[in-house]
């Protein structure tokens, strides 16, 4: 135990001493620290815009988008969203939404234009991750209000002249039967340039009979757990053509990139494979130096040796000063990237789409600090070698 | 049972050109506990290669060594450098202290590789064994801040702090001026005296060899005695005055 203490004592006291010497070693060790903890913050954060992105346009795993279609001409609306919702009770299917696609006139102070539009349930936002940018995505209760509301994008916001939502600002949506529907809110456009937009409820459409500039058979979408995604495709396939019959086809598909997974292991590995060049260059310098510094040493190690210092004693504080001085520099690395993690805006850098930040990785900076120990041991092992064959005699010289 | 027994040492080496080189040839001798011997020998003549066998820093090619009365031959590097680290003190000429370190931490690097308490305490020791060499004021003083005679100081308590059985030096006084290397020699023989130590110093000033009460002249790898007409008058200074007896 005392030999232990005595031998860490010894490696602590020689990268006191030589300290200039450590931190010019370390340097390497200190940035790959960084950059390692740094990138990996960076990888987090990428894999998370890229994961709501693609929860946002397509849903979240496993989304199962169900589509009725018959090669003779267009299938009718309504016995197949009777279909869906029977279906949907059935399986109790926690989170699914109907998906209309259509266009409506909508009546605005200066004019009327055609307005895409999506016809949705509440859950829809959910499902996609919908985080309002003012004011609030669909509620239950909002299907049993006296007029239908939208939530709008930015572009139909600017155009409606962004009125402060407390106004309950109003748009005409124009028709058979024209009916003024209250914005209750606003999404961001889910790209540069989006033409205007907005989302209403499917239950409004019957209610107040808006109908579309063109006639489509809504699409189901259901979110289900990702393991029994095939299994319940299946399930829900056979159960729409008994319910609809065979001249309908039911098509169903994996409306989530099935292959995010892929990219987001890519992605680690990438981000692994930049962390660990940069701590190989850091450890390379580390060795280089420890080499050059340790034939400066011999005569040091060689006094050592008169005080009785064994082989394995020489060895190991040798090995320890560069363990000891990684772990100091891995820790430093680590403070480095904390502090650009938490001052820089990385978010904005990587484009401001991230709703949910992620935490700081705090196990990369674990593993960027073990690393570097590692590394730390593994490149003190060439010089200790040296040390170890340092001939007492020679390096004494009486 | 003497304390070192030296019997028909021999030490060879293999010149790179695959030469035999031999360095000693057949030297036997004893040394007993407390004993202050000297050995008097020019350049090249083996004395080095006698201090380094005889701290068990090196091995003989032939004859026996033995410590206490037991072979050191058959040891194994780990014992032999346990032996050395608790029964042998080093002095060298050029100090050799360790660098960046103040004269404290010099003096207790040793205890580094002793165990239990001596560790844990040794920077207490270390400064108790600085004021015994005078240089109980000096303590957190960096070796190129202190002339050759105290650096030399930090070296001896640095050799002593151990309370090694054998206190092997090595021209001790050969990088000092005269007074300096007086008062060095007056310091080992007194500190030596006081713990019992074995000292055996080895020299080509033979002044600093009459101090010894036997001495070795070692010429050409062979020792024999030395003709105590050969040795100059010891010079005698009075101890300096911070020298603390204990």
């Amino acid at each position: 135990m005392t030999g232990l203490a005595a031998a860490f004592a010894e490696a602590w006291d020689e990268v006191r001493i030589h300290k200039v010497r450590v931190i010019v070693s370390l340097i390497g060790v200190l940035i790959a620290v960084a950059a390692m903890t740094v990138i990996t913050a960076l990888g987090d954060m990428a894999r998370q815009a890229n994961a709501e992105h693609s929860e946002r346009t397509s849903g979240r795993p496993a989304t199962l988008s169900v589509n009725v279609w018959s090669e003779t001409g267009m299938v009718a609306a309504e016995p197949v969203v009777t279909a869906y919702r029977e279906l949907v009770e059935r399986h109790s299917v926690g989170y699914a939404s109907q998906v209309g696609y259509s266009e409506n006139v909508m009546r605005f102070a200066d004019g009327s234009e055609p307005i895409s539009t999506i016809a949705v349930d509440p859950q829809y936002g959910e499902m996609h991750r919908i985080e309002p940018l003012h004011g609030r995505w669909f509620a239950a209760a909002d299907a049993d209000r006296l007029a239908p509301v939208l939530v709008v994008n930015e572009m139909f916001y600017q155009r409606l002249g962004a009125p402060d939502l407390r106004t309950n600002p109003t748009v005409v949506i124009t028709g058979t039967r024209p009916v003024r529907a209250t914005v209750i809110g606003v999404t961001r456009d889910a790209y540069e340039g989006e033409m205007p937009g907005a989302y209403l409820l499917t239950s409004h459409l019957d209610r107040w009979e808006i109908q579309g500039l063109y006639a489509s058979t809504p699409t189901l979408e259901l979110w289900v757990p990702p393991d029994s995604a095939d299994q319940l495709t299946e399930v829900v396939r056979s159960d729409l053509v008994s319910r609809l019959g065979d001249d309908v086809q039911v098509e169903i598909y994996r409306a989530d990139p099935e292959d995010f997974d892929v990219i987001d292991s890519q992605l680690q590995w990438v981000v692994r494979g930049v962390s660990v060049i940069a701590l190989g260059m850091g450890a390379l310098g580390l060795v280089n130096i420890a080499l050059v510094t340790i034939k400066y040493r011999v005569r040091e190690i060689g006094v050592r040796r008169s005080f009785g210092a064994t082989s394995a004693r020489v060895f190991f504080s040798v090995m320890m000063e560069s363990v000891f001085a990684t772990a100091v520099a891995g820790l430093a690395g680590v403070v480095l990237a904390v502090a650009i993690v938490k001052n820089v805006p990385i978010d904005e850098l990587i484009g401001g789409a991230v709703t949910d930040v992620p935490e700081f990785p705090v196990g990369a900076a674990v593993q960027g600090l073990v690393a570097a120990t590692v590394v730390g041991a593994l490149a003190g092992i060439l010089p200790a070698t040296v040390a170890v064959r340092v001939k007492v005699i020679d390096a004494i010289r009486f | 049972m003497s304390l070192l027994e030296l019997d028909g040492v021999g030490r060879t080496v293999v010149l790179p050109d695959g030469d035999l080189l031999e360095i000693l040839r057949d030297v036997t001798f004893t040394i007993e506990e407390g004993e202050h011997v000297s050995i008097v020998g020019r350049s090249g003549s083996g004395k080095s290669t006698l201090l380094n066998l005889m701290g068990l820093l090196d091995t003989p090619t032939e004859g026996e060594y033995r410590l206490d009365g037991r072979p050191t031959a058959g040891l194994s590097q780990r014992h032999r450098a346990k032996l050395r680290g608790a029964g042998f003190g080093f002095v060298f000429q050029q100090f050799n202290l360790l660098p960046g370190r103040t004269a404290q931490e010099n003096v207790a690097a040793p205890l580094l590789y002793s165990g239990g308490r001596e560790f844990w305490r040794r920077r207490r020791l270390a400064e108790d064994m600085l004021g015994r060499v005078g240089l109980g004021d000096r303590a957190d003083t960096m070796p190129e801040k202190l002339s050759g005679g105290e650096q030399q100081r930090v070296a001896i308590a640095r050799s002593l702090i151990r309370r090694p059985r054998v206190i092997l030096c090595d021209e001790p006084t050969g990088a000092l001026d005269v007074q300096t290397g007086t008062e060095i020699m007056d310091l080992l023989d007194t500190v030596a005296a006081e713990s019992g130590a074995t000292l055996v110093t080895i020299t080509h000033d033979t002044m600093v060899a009459a101090r010894a009460h036997r001495h070795y002249r070692l010429d050409a790898g062979v020792l024999g005695p030395l003709d105590p007409a050969e040795l100059a008058p010891a010079r005698q200074v009075a101890a300096p005055r911070q020298v603390v007896a204990s």
